[in-house]
């Protein structure tokens, strides 16, 4: 090999040990304080004395039934805003320049904007009050942009020669869709529901103003319920000692991150034939 | 696909439905929530009554009250003459007391001397009349509220402070500063006065010549202190005076201290 070739291979395996020894070290202190409290109990039992005591069952509860609510909504629509774009609206149109346009600014909002506004619509306008239904909702706007891009892109990835043999053989519009173009951008949608899980589960703003701060079970959709990030950053800012738990919950954060990213990569892998 | 619009409009219907009766909604200062969250633990498990506490900051606790959203709001300072439109019911107080070792002559320092010393233009003891050693300064991390309230009534910003050691916890402050005679830090007042009190070596220092006493503060006398309180609009519900009168009773002050606030003296 040339010697600028090794060169530009160093340079770039020192860069991604730079990215990586944070996140390990990231890890390592979360590890640190955090580890000593994680037990069965912990997972369990519900919160106790605003969080320094007892475990985070209920807020696990509150987070999977916001994030249901988010996906529920975010994931058929920006399917259908997808497969729109991708059908109806020629790639390279003014159109499709505007509407990508839009939405890539969209995504760009800071979220604590989607906050303020789910806070006035959701909660106040429709009535819906401090919810896991006004929550997921609030969450569902903030990450449409992001899965409707994702999900564009991987379908228009699609050969067009499939769509020619498709016509070729006559199968309907629907079927298209449905047989051929969905399944074989299955891998590119599910990389788009993945980054929304993420951004929705690592998202504090939104749910502060939303879902709320009320560390009981949530025994409808229409009651408040905190969410993991909420509780982690009040405990690490507000709670006197709570450092310790903030670190155990964010802990399982990230394993519940890394478990549903797989499990998501699994389940949509075409390999397995998950959508046939 | 068809069933997921039907899904959703029936929720939105459902959610036309009234919140419960027997229930309390308090909402504010991020500071008081995780209090009040507890509190309100207490109460629920006491009397049933539904407590919903959420936080969000003073400002929002103004607003939420003034809509009818929420039946208290949590304000962590006093009310502006312009807030006179609501009640201001005080719980409890929150404050920072300066504190040296017990070892250290230095009895008193006035508020330039204090700025002097955190912005490091004075770094001897000897400057005060004390040691002469070098002054460790120690100071509170980003975000926490202490750390502001200190910033805020010395007009300093974070960037001109030129600390020798950060602190998170209260307890590391006094630890810092009960074991190193040229120490000077701060923390919360009401972890000061019981540490000093459990025979921590700790000296607090008055702030403009007012002695840093839990009367002082309980007066409202002590400069660096700050009010906490639930701000209503209007009458009084039942529900809600009841709430009041359990979360200001004495046998609560416990769970005040455990936050490190002085809870009001009845």
């Amino acid at each position: 090999m040339r010697w600028p070739d090794r060169l530009a291979g160093v340079i770039g395996a020192l860069l991604l040990l730079a990215v990586l020894v944070p996140m390990g070290l990231m890890l390592w202190s979360l590890l640190e304080q955090g580890a000593g409290v994680i037990s069965v109990d912990f997972l369990l039992d519900d919160p106790r004395q605003a969080g320094r005591a007892g475990g985070i069952a209920a807020l696990l509860v509150s987070t999977g039934w916001i994030l249901a609510v988010c996906l529920l909504v975010a994931a058929p629509m920006g399917l259908g805003c997808a497969l729109y774009l991708s059908e109806q609206v020629p790639a390279g149109t003014r159109r499709a320049q505007w509407l990508g346009g839009t939405l890539d600014m969209l995504a760009a909002v800071p979220s604590i904007v989607y906050g303020l506004f789910g806070y006035q619509f959701f909660a106040i306008s429709l009535g819906l009050g401090f919810s896991i239904l006004s929550g997921g909702l609030a969450l569902a706007l903030m990450v449409l942009p992001l899965m409707i891009r994702s999900a564009e892109q991987a379908l228009r990835a699609v050969p067009f020669s499939y769509r020619q043999a498709g016509e070729a053989l006559s199968i309907s519009r629907w079927g298209w869709v449905r047989r051929i173009l969905i399944p074989q951008a299955a891998p590119g949608i599910a990389v788009g529901i993945i980054l929304s899980i993420g951004r929705a589960l690592a998202e504090t703003a939104v749910l502060l103003f939303t879902a709320g701060y009320v560390l009981r079970r949530p025994d409808s959709l229409l009651d408040s319920g905190r969410a993991l990030s909420v509780h982690i950053y009040d405990l690490a800012m507000n709670v006197p000692g709570g450092m310790p738990r903030a670190a155990a919950t964010g802990l399982v954060l990230v394993a519940i991150l890394v478990i549903l990213n797989l499990l998501v990569r699994r389940w949509l892998h075409p390999a397995q034939g998950a959508w046939q | 696909m068809i069933k997921l619009p039907v899904l959703v409009m029936a929720l939105l219907a459902l959610a036309g439905c009234g919140t419960r009766e027997d229930s309390l909604v308090i909402t504010g200062s991020s500071t008081i929530a995780p209090l009040m969250t507890e509190l309100a633990e207490r109460y629920e498990e006491t009397t049933g009554v539904q407590v919903d506490v959420q936080s969000g900051g003073s400002g929002r606790g103004i607003s939420d009250t003034r809509q009818g959203l929420a039946d208290f709001g949590m304000v962590s300072r006093a009310l502006k003459a312009e807030e006179g439109d609501l009640t201001a019911h005080l719980i409890g107080r929150d404050g920072i007391a300066m504190i040296v070792n017990a070892l250290n002559p230095v009895t008193r320092l006035n508020d330039a001397q204090i700025v002097a010393i955190y912005t490091g233009e004075q770094q001897s003891w000897s400057a005060f009349g004390g040691n002469d050693a070098a002054i460790n300064v120690v100071h509170k991390a980003d975000g926490r509220s202490t750390q502001e309230l200190f910033l805020e009534h010395f007009g300093l910003s974070n960037d001109r402070v030129k600390p020798d050691m950060v602190i998170g916890e209260n307890q590391q402050g006094i630890k810092a500063v009960a074991g190193d005679v040229n120490a000077i830090g701060y923390v919360s007042i009401g972890t000061a006065i019981y540490e000093a009190d459990a025979g921590a070596p700790l000296r607090l220092l008055p702030l403009s010549g007012v002695p840093a006493t839990l009367e002082q503060v309980d007066q409202g006398h002590y400069p660096l202190s700050r009010e906490l309180n639930l701000v209503s609009q209007g009458e009084l519900s039942d529900a809600a005076s009841e709430f009041l009168a359990f979360i200001t009773d004495p046998g609560q002050a416990g769970i005040y201290h455990d936050y490190y606030f002085l809870p009001v003296s009845r």
